[in-house]
């Protein structure tokens, strides 16, 4: 009873030193916000299938033949690029300063021959009757996009031509025209991969961003932390709280209880943010997974892992700047390292494997399993022992290092 | 039986000795002042009477308490005023006391009783609800000391409680401290660099250097052993000055005249009382027989460095 009294009257002190700080509370709250509703806006087309975003690519057809003038038709219709045509006569420099004045992605150009081309005529196998000029700052990936669209579009049409030019043959044999012309929709069926079959919401932003920002801003508890931590050493209140009858294992669970609510309101605020803010921006509303228990846990994991490399960085430094210069970097180079600004499954294999040795990647990738792939608390069992067993022994090294630096 | 009993105690910090078998006594309800030079081993050694940090060897008694055995115990009757402003400077006063008092099991009416006591002691009603970052140092200070009167101690240890305060503030806490013993019976141990301080409220002292005990008598015992006559003189020009220190055993320092009790004694009071004549320099007091604690302290800690070149 009076330890519990103890333990509210430590909440209650912690709780005021929080939100008397304005760093801590820019850090631990305001920051994951803004970085959670910057993402799930900026990223929503990437992960969502109504595609909004359009890439502008400048056109020329300089081949007056019928075909390419379906082609060019053809390909406006495309979602996602937006095509802006030119005078057939406009030379390749033009095209390029236009290009880069206009800050377009793309330019590209039907050369002469495309309509023989399409009729399976033209100048062998070696030539290329498009030409695609491209702004050095478009990624490789949506190169890729761009130049798999025209292909293909090319090649339906050689294939309608084939098919019509065999006409004759193709009746006399009772073979249906249309069916070998065949339609354009893809013949690829997409479906989303999730635990044991489970049917779940298709993937957005939202759901990718939370966990990740969620996680990174958990691990900034080292701020907070290490602030009143080094004050109360430096200005002699964790001497005069041993002097209290206050034992040491005491004084470190009276400050990480303290914080891992702290952490449990971040996670709710963030949680709440991503479906109730997010979704007031134009933005997909996150949505919880079926494991409530498994959040629980990974949440808990992150909190326990976040305050003891907090409480271990705080008995180090000797001034709070250090401490909080040390605790900032290290998580910037965890997040960065752990998947948190850029995500793992783009990393080269090397990064990779890296990555793992990031606790916020065990973290996320934990997040994941239930905002993402609809897990459980099974699922995320392994990377919640990793991360208790690694601030099992961060406390322990505190304890340690405190236990020196008293008696020194 | 003394309240606190320390038996050949020491302590050493990577093999070097900080606290060198030391013996002290304290008795009940008097006030021990703790001289001695930085590094001297002060701090450690009431880090180690609150239970902060173990000792090598030797006994330690508190009211009647082995220390090894019942550490909580002694913890509970004793309260630590550090050096430093050991409290959270973003918290309001209240706040502060609330918290250490909750961490003693105080609650309810017995922790508003006591809070009170504390606020009333410090006088620190007009700024209790303020955050302690906005206070003066005096406040700070006084709240410094307001905490550690919440679980009314019996031995109160002060590590130097007027640090960096205004006149009135350090006044004020003399004061204060002067009343918690009177009234009170609070024990206490008080080190502090101020030789007036420690002249002021202490019934014993006891100088400590490099880790030993060297001298620990009553503070009148201390003070009575002089070897000279002070006179405290009003203005004195530098020719007054200079025919007075022509007489051997006669010193001027700090508008004081020292005149040695030895065989020229008398002849060099006849001579001093004319320079002050002829000079018209007023005589505001005379202390025979007694010396400041300063320049016994002085004294003292020259004569070791001395002996031990």
């Amino acid at each position: 009873m009076g330890g519990m009294i103890k333990l509210l009257y430590t909440l209650k002190k912690e709780f005021l030193l929080i939100t008397r700080d304005i760093h801590a509370v820019t850090v631990l709250f305001v920051m994951p916000a803004v970085f959670i509703m910057i993402m799930s806006l900026a990223m929503r087309d990437l992960f969502e299938l109504h595609s909004s975003v359009t890439i502008d690519v400048l056109a020329v057809n300089r081949d007056a033949g019928k075909n390419a003038e379906a082609f060019v038709k053809a390909i406006e219709a495309l979602p996602t690029f937006k095509f802006h045509r030119l005078e057939k006569d406009t030379t390749t420099e033009r095209i390029r300063d236009r290009m880069l004045a206009g800050d377009y992605k793309f330019a590209l150009i039907v050369r002469e021959g495309l309509s023989a081309f399409v009729e399976g005529g033209g100048g062998g196998r070696g030539e290329k009757p498009l030409e695609l000029l491209v702004n050095p700052s478009v990624t490789v990936q949506t190169q890729m996009v761009l130049r798999g669209a025209l292909e293909a579009k090319l090649a339906g049409m050689r294939r309608d031509a084939f098919v019509d030019r065999l006409g004759g043959v193709l009746e006399a044999a009772g073979v249906d025209k249309t069916a070998l012309k065949g339609d354009d929709g893809s013949p690829v069926e997409v479906r989303y991969a999730y635990r044991e079959g489970r049917a779940f919401k298709v993937p957005s932003a939202v759901q990718q961003s939370v966990p990740a920002w969620l996680v990174f801003s958990m691990f900034f508890i080292v701020i907070p932390i290490s602030n009143t931590f080094i004050s109360e050493r430096g200005q002699g209140t964790l001497m005069r709280l041993e002097s209290m009858n206050v034992s040491r294992i005491s004084l470190i669970v009276g400050k990480m209880v303290p914080y891992l609510f702290i952490n449990a309101i971040q996670v709710l605020i963030m949680i709440a943010i991503g479906i109730h803010v997010v979704p007031l921006f134009g933005g997909t509303a996150l949505t919880l997974g079926s494991s409530p228990g498994g959040l629980v846990l990974i949440a808990a994991a992150v909190s326990f892992s976040a305050i003891a490399l907090a409480l271990l960085i705080a008995s180090l430094a000797r001034t709070t700047e250090q401490a909080t210069t040390i605790g900032a970097v290290l998580n910037i180079i965890f997040g960065a390292l752990g998947g948190i600004m850029v995500p793992t499954f783009v990393m080269p294999r090397f990064m990779q494997e890296l990555a793992n040795l990031s606790p916020m990647a065990w973290g996320l990738e934990g997040f994941l399993d239930i905002f993402l792939r609809n897990g459980g608390a099974a699922d995320v069992l392994p990377e919640s022992l990793a991360l208790l067993l690694l601030g099992g022994v961060m406390v322990a090294l505190t304890v340690i290092i405190l236990r020196r630096q008293t008696e020194v | 039986m003394p309240l606190i009993d320390i038996k050949q105690l020491s302590k050493s910090y990577n093999r070097k000795p900080v606290l060198d078998n030391v013996n002290l006594s304290v008795s009940s309800g008097s006030v021990l002042g703790l001289l001695g030079p930085n590094g001297a081993g002060k701090t450690t050694l009431l880090s180690i009477l609150t239970g902060v940090i173990g000792k090598d060897s030797g006994d330690v008694t508190i009211g009647g308490l082995d220390l090894d055995r019942e550490p909580g115990r002694i913890q509970s009757m004793c309260s630590y005023v550090p050096q430093t402003l050991a409290f959270y400077p973003r918290l309001s006063a209240r706040e502060n006391l609330e918290y250490f008092g909750s961490l003693w099991g105080l609650r309810g009416k017995k922790l508003k009783e006591r809070m009170a006591f504390s606020i009333d002691v410090g006088s620190m009603e007009a700024f209790v609800d303020k955050r302690v970052d906005t206070f003066s140092g005096g406040m700070k200070r006084r709240l410094n000391l307001a905490i550690g009167l919440l679980n009314e101690p019996a031995i109160l240890y002060l590590d130097e409680p007027t640090v960096g305060v205004d006149t009135q503030s350090r006044n004020y806490i003399l004061e204060t401290i002067g009343q918690l013993n009177r009234e009170r019976k609070t024990t206490i141990v008080y080190t502090s660099h101020y030789m007036d301080e420690i002249e002021q409220v202490s019934d014993e002292i006891a100088v400590i250097d490099e880790g030993r005990i060297i001298l620990h008598d009553a503070k009148e015992a201390i003070l009575m052993h002089a070897d000279a006559v002070l006179i405290r003189v009003g203005e004195m020009g530098e020719v007054a000055v200079a025919a007075l220190e022509r007489h051997e055993g006669v010193r001027v320092e700090k508008g004081n005249v020292h005149i040695k009790r030895d065989e020229r004694f008398e002849e060099n009071m006849t001579a001093a009382f004319a320079v002050f004549h002829e000079n018209a320099i007023g005589v505001n007091d005379i202390v025979f027989g007694r010396r400041t604690l300063e320049e016994f302290f002085l004294k003292l800690t020259n004569v070791r460095l001395r002996d031990e070149e």
